[in-house]
């Protein structure tokens, strides 16, 4: 047997479509493995360092403790998972706010079949194939067409659990219908002073369709010695709208993919993400937005800030398809290294198959700049603080895009040690 | 068409300078087809190498035969059989044209566009042999005089392996190893012929050197090697093909080309190329895959690539710098043109280990037609090399909706004094632009020559002047039939 791949009894292993899920996301994973050094997608992140060690699923009923009152610090309506475990919602959903255990909506709502597994390619995505083996826990969100949901969705996962070497799948389904629109916040966080290492295995299954916006915000700060791959495969129909946010800062090696199909005339996305690490830690921002069809829209903007010996990696593709007119795509990447052995990989890719597009990529990297760094110290700032100042000021160029000003407070915070500490 | 070359080979196979290689027919056509570690040994034995070239020949075979071809760049062209080529090019005697009332009355067109003299149209053609324009002594000869007087060498590469074989030896293979790439150790082991030119210390060379005069540059077959030595405080600027189409059979071309840089040195190197790039439904055409290195060895090193390519049905070709010394620098300056049915995957590598190294590169891409074009290039800090500093341009045009542009450059940096950047933009020629000289009552296809030689004029003005000239007018007459 493939390692991670671990034979443990599912709940649902009775409906036979989810079997078939199951055993395909196997048998795919089976053949493609870890991603090798050599495999392109994964050349500078190469997973196989971190996977030396076997990681096994949690079996059923292992127990958890709850704890569902974390500080967080602006009203929202939260989703709890304890340990990869859905673990409570709060009741006061919104109206036309859907909010499932996963599980659930694969037994009662047969709707979501064809739904589930058709955005994430698992012939692809090797992690996604093993997420698909084990597939069953996280949640389906679903948003009434003309809803404008006010407050924001919060799914927290909390790690709790001191075992060594466990393995968590998640996946959520969202679909926005028509017209809708909603902001939805993922977190993930652990308990103070866990030193346990873990893998998360994340994919969200994101539909959007008709002029339906859905703001996605993402904050990864998972313990130092955790893996963390997540997979955004998202669909937006004509006229629709993805926006998404994400913070990595923790883990030892930590991966956010995201893949945007704008499918019709007019659809948009903004992929923007930040990232700060110390330590050894890689991370990794992918991203891969497709522009299928005419006056489609991307933006992108990654900022990142590393230090000690970590190394940051960026993969963006920007792909327009053959008579895909009229798109823009334009995409932005900076980082900025603190010291002498981080290292900073980059590889934006352009792949344009129609003439009439107006297409751009950057990439700059370079470290503080020394004459600013002397303009405060001149004035009595320390040179700690005035490190702070500036790569504060370097992030948020990319948190101030956030359009919810708490959210955006909240990034600021978990950017930058400095405020968290007040 | 195809004539043409073979009869320049057969014209320059009974001049004199012509002692090594493949002079005759007769002699070509006992190498059987395919290859083996018998076809090498006969090559090596042919141009009367040392011993020593041949087991270097025959270890690069056998690396070789467990290397797989690269599959990573974008294109696509049916796989080749290495076992059914020709390893020795056998000059095929075929009837030569008596006038140019007889050459093909395309290619007259194209020499005309180009400017091309009279009597060089007739030598491109192959209707007189390249001594009857350049006087009754040939240029060639007259040039490797003056040179010589300066201690520089220019010469054929078996000749530099007779003639200089301490030199050879040190150098071959130091900077592209055969072990390096599938097309580079396939070289390594079958190479015909090149060109060899070493600058001793504190020497400008008087004058650009081409290939286009070394009598025997026409008949270095699809293996070509070419080595360039510039010693201490010397300069030289070196120029490759010609912009006249030169139609070539050979399908394959899998060059080599190594420059080494020693301190306070500085290489020019332009190439234009522009082969057979097939017809318009894309049938024939040549594949070239060629790597080409330099590496900056000395403290304030120089080199600059500057290439124009819009011939081949298939390119595969990244013109790369090693900034080894401290305060070395490299620049590269491509433009590549692909129309019809061709595919180009080209770029560059800078590889930053000394300290205050520099690079820049600027490449302009323009597809048309059904054609594909991808920059692929590599900028690598290591952590030695405190300083660096980077510019990488890369844009695209795009002309029609059915051609294909891609950027994949690769950024890799491990020192945090080294400072990168890198833009790429893709778009098509804009509306305000040719409306603004359309008004004016400039036809619409001379007004996209004008904004695609606007376009590239970053890349052209590095081009040596004569070259830049004739540059120019390739690129329109490369995107001929693309507008409108």
């Amino acid at each position: 047997m493939s390692k991670l791949l671990h034979d443990i009894k599912l709940i649902g292993d009775d409906i036979p479509w989810l079997k078939d899920m199951r055993s395909a996301g196997r048998e795919a994973f089976a053949v493609s493995g870890i991603p090798q050094p050599k495999a392109e997608a994964w050349k500078y992140t190469k997973p196989i360092r971190f996977f030396a060690n076997d990681f096994i699923p949690a079996p059923r009923g292992e127990s958890h403790a709850s704890n569902n009152n974390i500080n967080f610090p602006f009203d929202a309506c939260k989703i709890y998972f304890e340990n990869g475990v859905f673990s409570s919602c709060d009741d006061d959903l919104p109206q036309g706010v859907e909010v499932l255990p996963l599980i659930e909506a694969i037994m009662f709502k047969p709707e979501i079949r064809g739904k589930i597994g058709a955005l994430a390619d698992i012939s692809k995505h090797p992690f996604a194939a093993l997420n698909q083996a084990y597939l069953g826990e996280g949640l389906y969100i679903k948003v009434a067409a003309g809803t404008k949901v006010a407050k924001p969705l919060v799914i927290i996962n909390h790690i709790t659990a001191e075992q060594e070497l466990r393995q968590y799948s998640l996946r959520n389904l969202v679909v926005m219908d028509d017209s809708s629109q909603a902001e939805i916040m993922e977190y993930y966080c652990y308990d103070g002073e866990l030193k346990s290492s873990y893998f998360v295995n994340m994919v969200n299954e994101i539909y959007i369709n008709k002029n339906a916006v859905l703001h996605h915000y993402k904050l990864q700060s998972e313990a130092y010695k955790a893996a963390h791959i997540a997979l955004n495969s998202v669909f937006v129909a004509a006229s629709g709208e993805y926006k998404s946010f994400c913070l990595q800062k923790g883990a030892d090696l930590s991966r956010n993919e995201t893949k945007v199909v704008l499918s019709a005339e007019y659809a948009k996305a903004e992929v923007d993400a930040a990232y700060v690490m110390n330590g050894w830690a890689t991370i990794d921002t992918t991203t891969d937005i497709e522009h299928l069809k005419p006056l489609t829209q991307s933006l992108q903007l990654v900022k990142g800030v590393i230090g000690g010996q970590a190394k940051g990696v960026f993969q963006g593709k920007i792909h327009i398809a053959p008579q895909a007119i009229k798109t823009e795509g334009y995409q932005l990447h900076k980082a900025m290294l603190l010291s002498d052995e981080a290292e900073i990989d980059v590889k934006p890719e352009l792949e344009i198959f129609a003439d009439d597009v107006k297409c751009s990529h950057g990439a700059a990297s370079g470290e503080l700049n020394a004459d600013q760094l002397f303009y405060m110290r001149s004035r009595g700032i320390g040179e700690e603080e005035a490190r702070q100042i500036l790569i504060d000021a370097y992030l948020n160029d990319v948190i101030a895009k956030i359009d919810n000003q708490e959210i955006k407070q909240f990034m600021s915070m978990a950017a930058n040690p400095l405020k968290e500490r007040e | 068409m195809e004539e043409s070359k073979n009869n320049i080979e057969i014209t320059d196979s009974s001049g004199d300078k012509y002692k090594y290689g493949f002079t005759t027919a007769i002699e070509a056509d006992t190498v059987p087809i395919g290859l083996n570690a018998d076809v090498i040994k006969l090559i090596s034995k042919k141009k009367g190498e040392p011993e020593w070239l041949l087991e270097w020949r025959l270890k690069a075979f056998e690396f070789w035969q467990g290397m797989k071809e690269p599959s990573w760049a974008k294109l696509h062209y049916d796989k080749i059989d290495y076992q059914s080529l020709s390893y020795y090019s056998a000059p095929k005697q075929k009837v030569k044209p008596q006038s140019l009332q007889d050459v093909d009355k395309e290619l007259l067109e194209t020499y005309e566009k180009l400017g091309i003299p009279l009597k060089e149209q007739e030598v491109l053609a192959g209707v007189v042999a390249v001594d009857a324009v350049f006087d009754s002594v040939s240029v060639a000869t007259t040039y490797r005089a003056k040179l010589a007087e300066q201690g520089v060498i220019f010469c054929s590469i078996s000749e530099a392996v007779k003639e200089h074989p301490d030199l050879v030896k040190q150098y071959l293979g130091s900077v592209v190893p055969y072990t390096d790439n599938f097309f580079a150790c396939l070289n390594s082991a079958v190479f015909t012929d090149g060109s060899f030119v070493y600058i001793p210390k504190g020497v400008k060379c008087p004058m650009e050197l081409s290939t286009y005069f070394r009598i025997n540059a026409k008949n270095t077959g699809q293996f070509e090697r070419t080595l360039i030595i510039a010693d201490d405080d010397s300069y030289v600027s070196y120029l490759e093909g010609c912009t006249a189409p030169q139609r070539d059979e050979n399908q394959l071309h899998a060059a080599i080309v190594e420059i080494v840089v020693l301190n306070n040195a500085e290489v020019k190197y332009s190439t234009v190329q522009n082969w057979y790039p097939g017809d318009k439904d894309g049938k024939g055409g040549v594949y070239n895959f060629v790597t080409k290195r330099a590496a900056c060895r000395g403290e304030n090193s120089k080199v600059s690539w500057t290439q124009v390519e819009t011939g081949s049905a298939v390119t595969w070709k990244y013109p790369s710098c090693v900034l080894q010394g401290n305060n070395s620098s490299g620049e590269f300056y491509s433009v590549a043109i692909t129309n019809n049915y061709q595919q180009a995957d080209t770029g560059t590598k800078m590889i930053h280990i000394g300290k205050n190294t520099t690079s820049k590169i600027t490449s302009k891409g323009i597809s048309a037609g059904m054609s594909n074009q991808t920059y692929r290039g590599l900028v690598k800090i290591s952590p030695n090399a405190d300083n660096a500093r980077n510019y990488t341009q890369c844009d695209s045009l795009l002309i029609g909706d059915k051609c294909g542009s891609h950027t994949v450059p690769y950024i890799e940096n491990r020192n945090r004094k080294a400072q990168l950047e890198h833009e790429a933009t893709t778009s098509k020629i804009s509306d305000e632009q040719l409306f603004y000289c359309r008004q004016r009552g400039i036809s619409e296809e001379e007004a996209v020559s004008l904004i695609v030689n606007g376009f590239c004029k970053d890349v052209m003005q590095h081009l040596p002047m004569e070259f830049a000239i004739e540059a120019a007018k390739l690129i329109n007459i490369s995107l001929e039939g693309s507008v409108g």
